[in-house]
């Protein structure tokens, strides 16, 4: 029922430096960066991650960018993260940091405050989304016009504590974003749960609907939040034209049978674990990582242990190299 | 309270989850199993006992995390201290644990966790015999101060266990009662005197044999500490402090160590509070409802039931996990008193 474990021991110095290396696949794409440019890294000598205050490069040959600052004469490090440059702009790109949105980014979020014509929404960004009144679809067809009475009832679409999958439209000049939700894929979330993972961890893939084998669909939001759900058939999702507002901005759970729960538990603990290793999650290595899982004839539950989980990072890492 | 906020679908989810036969939860546990607890004792140097706990917590944090110290203090008998020493639980909680509450919100959150604690562990039948230090002149203050640095679901459970693992591990420094006797020729001097003036631990100091005088010195004024490395003798009675179980009810079926989107869907929980002794029946020490709703008694008496099995089974994993910390760090210390040698 239960059971302790101790504390890892505290790294000395040399364990300390010789565990700072990347991911494999990260490492790559740094190569392919700078390969050509051997400059950045005088300083850091062969080292991927910068640390804070950290000396990059001269001021005089590059421009500073996000996560560094200038100081005599100097483009410094002002976060721990991974180096990145396009042209003469040097900027590090934080390990640990909130979203940072871009247009056209789908997110996850959940509705913190109803406001007059708006929703506020958390995204795991520095400030509160807005979700306005008029880039949600109503009831009754999509090119309908948002009348009085629908700002009076906007607790029937979206109340706080919802969640919702939404596409990054544009920015406030304040510089936060502006979500819509105007596409039939986008919507209130059900039949599921959410998983945070530092948002890092999430690449940008061709679609971030993700359906696996085992009835399970991923909705892998670029702000961390992930949502991992029943699979519902597209057949089902909406009847062509006829926009059902009972479906969509329902709150009732379907009928999700035993093998579907333990299925999304499983998926949901393969999340945590390669998140807490800190492997960049893709579609593919979520599918070996589920097959491995099953292989093992494991509950969903023992994944959480320590050498599982470790295991389990380690078979991905080797077969992907 | 304290709950973060979840959607209504998330929420009967979670609970239809709970409901269905066998009990599914979002992480694959059953019903009954606990997340994997990390503890260790002697995390801080400068109290006289001390000791973290995690839940739930992966290779890069997270979890629930609870920081316990134990600090003795000198009080004066008639100023603030009680004759035979007092115990004051303080909880504090870092916003950083609980961002979406306002700071109003965490100093009552703060306070109905401490009260929970004091009461608890003040009270009479689990009072240490060992912190008076000259009867109706000084005593040992203990001051249990507990740090909330996160919070992911099962706080109680954590801090009990914290508290726990940190008077197990507090030590009590050994004192010597001093007296002023007066010379025939008339000038007083001052004489270090044997036996001590305590109450409960008589069996500290054979070693300072008193003379001929085995009689309890009742004027001693002041005291001192023969040893100022020896860090004392452990706090009496460690074996009773409880340790607590939070049953999350969702009738007709309840379970343990809910994470926090399990606490937001289920409002109802009850604490159970037990400590064992060996060869004696076990005692509630404490008992809470938390939460709207309510339990008929019936069903009541069924929960203490099945409660006391879980805590007996914590109670006795924590003990094996207490022991081993004081082996390992027997061992260290040898290990380093070697490598200085």
């Amino acid at each position: 029922m239960i059971s302790f474990t101790s504390y890892p021991l505290q790294l000395d110095d040399e364990s300390f430096y010789g565990s700072r290396q990347h991911h494999p696949d990260a490492a790559e794409d740094i190569d392919m960066d700078l390969d050509d440019e051997q400059e950045l890294f005088e300083a850091g000598g062969s080292k991927n991650l910068t640390y804070p205050g950290e000396p990059l490069t001269s001021s005089h040959a590059y421009m500073r960018g996000h996560g560094t600052y200038v100081n005599d004469e100097e483009v410094i490090a002002s976060v721990a993260g991974t180096i990145e440059r396009v042209n003469k702009l040097v900027t590090v790109r934080a390990i640990r940091t909130r979203y940072n949105p871009e247009v056209g980014d789908l997110v996850v979020g959940r509705i913190t405050e109803v406001q007059p014509r708006r929703w506020k929404v958390d995204a795991n960004s520095r400030q509160d989304a807005v979700l306005m009144l008029s880039s949600v679809n109503l009831p009754g067809g999509v090119q309908r016009r948002k009348l009085e009475s629908d700002e009076l009832q906007m607790r029937n679409f979206f109340e706080e504590g919802d969640l919702l999958v939404a596409e990054v439209q544009a920015f406030f000049s304040d510089g936060a974003m502006s979500l819509h939700t105007r596409s039939l894929k986008y919507g209130k979330l059900r039949n599921g749960q959410l998983v945070t993972i530092p948002p890092i961890l999430v690449r940008r893939l061709k679609s971030h609907f993700i359906t696996l084998p085992c009835g399970v669909d991923l909705i892998l939001g670029l702000n961390g939040y992930i949502w991992v759900s029943k699979h519902v058939k597209e057949s089902d999702q909406e009847g062509e034209e006829g926009f059902d507002a009972e479906a969509v901005y329902s709150n009732q759970n379907d009928r999700i049978d035993e093998l579907t729960r333990v299925a999304i538990s499983r998926v949901t603990n393969i999340i945590r674990v390669l998140a807490s290793h800190f492997v960049p999650l893709t579609d593919t290595l979520l599918l070996e990582a589920y097959e491995w899982a099953v292989d093992q004839e494991d509950g969903a539950k023992d994944l959480l242990q320590d050498d599982v989980g470790d295991l389990l990072v380690a078979m991905i890492t080797t077969r992907r190299q | 309270m304290a709950s973060i906020s979840l959607s209504k679908a998330e929420k009967s989810y979670i609970q239809t989850g709970l409901l269905s036969n066998p009990p599914l939860r979002a992480d694959g546990r059953s019903s009954l199993d606990f997340r994997s607890v990390a503890l260790e004792t002697g995390v801080a140097p400068l109290a006289n006992g001390s000791a973290r706990i995690s839940i739930g917590r992966t290779s890069n944090g997270g979890g629930t995390e609870v920081l316990a110290a134990a600090k003795l203090e000198v009080e004066s008998v008639g100023e603030d201290g009680v004759d035979g020493g007092r115990i004051m639980c303080t909880v504090s909680c870092s916003p950083a644990a609980y961002p979406h509450i306002s700071s109003n919100g965490l100093d009552d959150l703060q306070h109905d966790m401490s009260s929970i604690l004091h009461q608890t562990l003040s009270h009479l039948s689990l009072h240490p015999k060992n912190l008076g230090i000259l009867p109706n002149k000084k005593s040992w203050l203990l001051n249990l101060d507990i740090a909330v640095l996160s919070d992911s679901g099962n706080i109680y459970d954590a801090l009990f266990m914290a508290a726990r693992a940190a008077l197990w591990d507090t030590k009590v420094p050994r004192t010597r009662s001093i007296e002023y006797k007066v010379k025939k020729t008339g000038s007083s001097v001052t004489t270090g005197t044997g036996k001590n003036g305590g109450s409960g631990d008589m069996d500290v100091d054979e070693d300072t044999p008193s003379g001929f005088d085995t009689r309890q010195i009742q004027n001693a004024t002041d005291f001192e500490l023969p040893d100022y490395w020896d860090e004392g003798e452990v706090l009496d009675g460690r074996d009773k402090w409880p340790v607590c179980v939070t049953l999350n009810l969702v009738p007709p079926v309840h379970y343990l160590d809910a994470t926090l989107q399990e606490e937001a869907a289920t409002p109802l929980k009850l604490l159970l509070a037990f400590s064992f002794l060996p060869s004696t029946p076990p005692d509630i020490q404490g008992m809470r409802i938390i939460g709207p709703g309510e339990i008929k008694p019936s069903y009541l008496k069924d929960l203490v039931k099945d409660g006391e099995k879980y805590a007996r089974e914590l109670f006795s994993s924590l003990n094996a996990k207490l022991k081993d910390e004081d082996l390992r760090r027997n061992q260290k210390a040898r290990d380093r008193f070697e490598q200085h040698r």
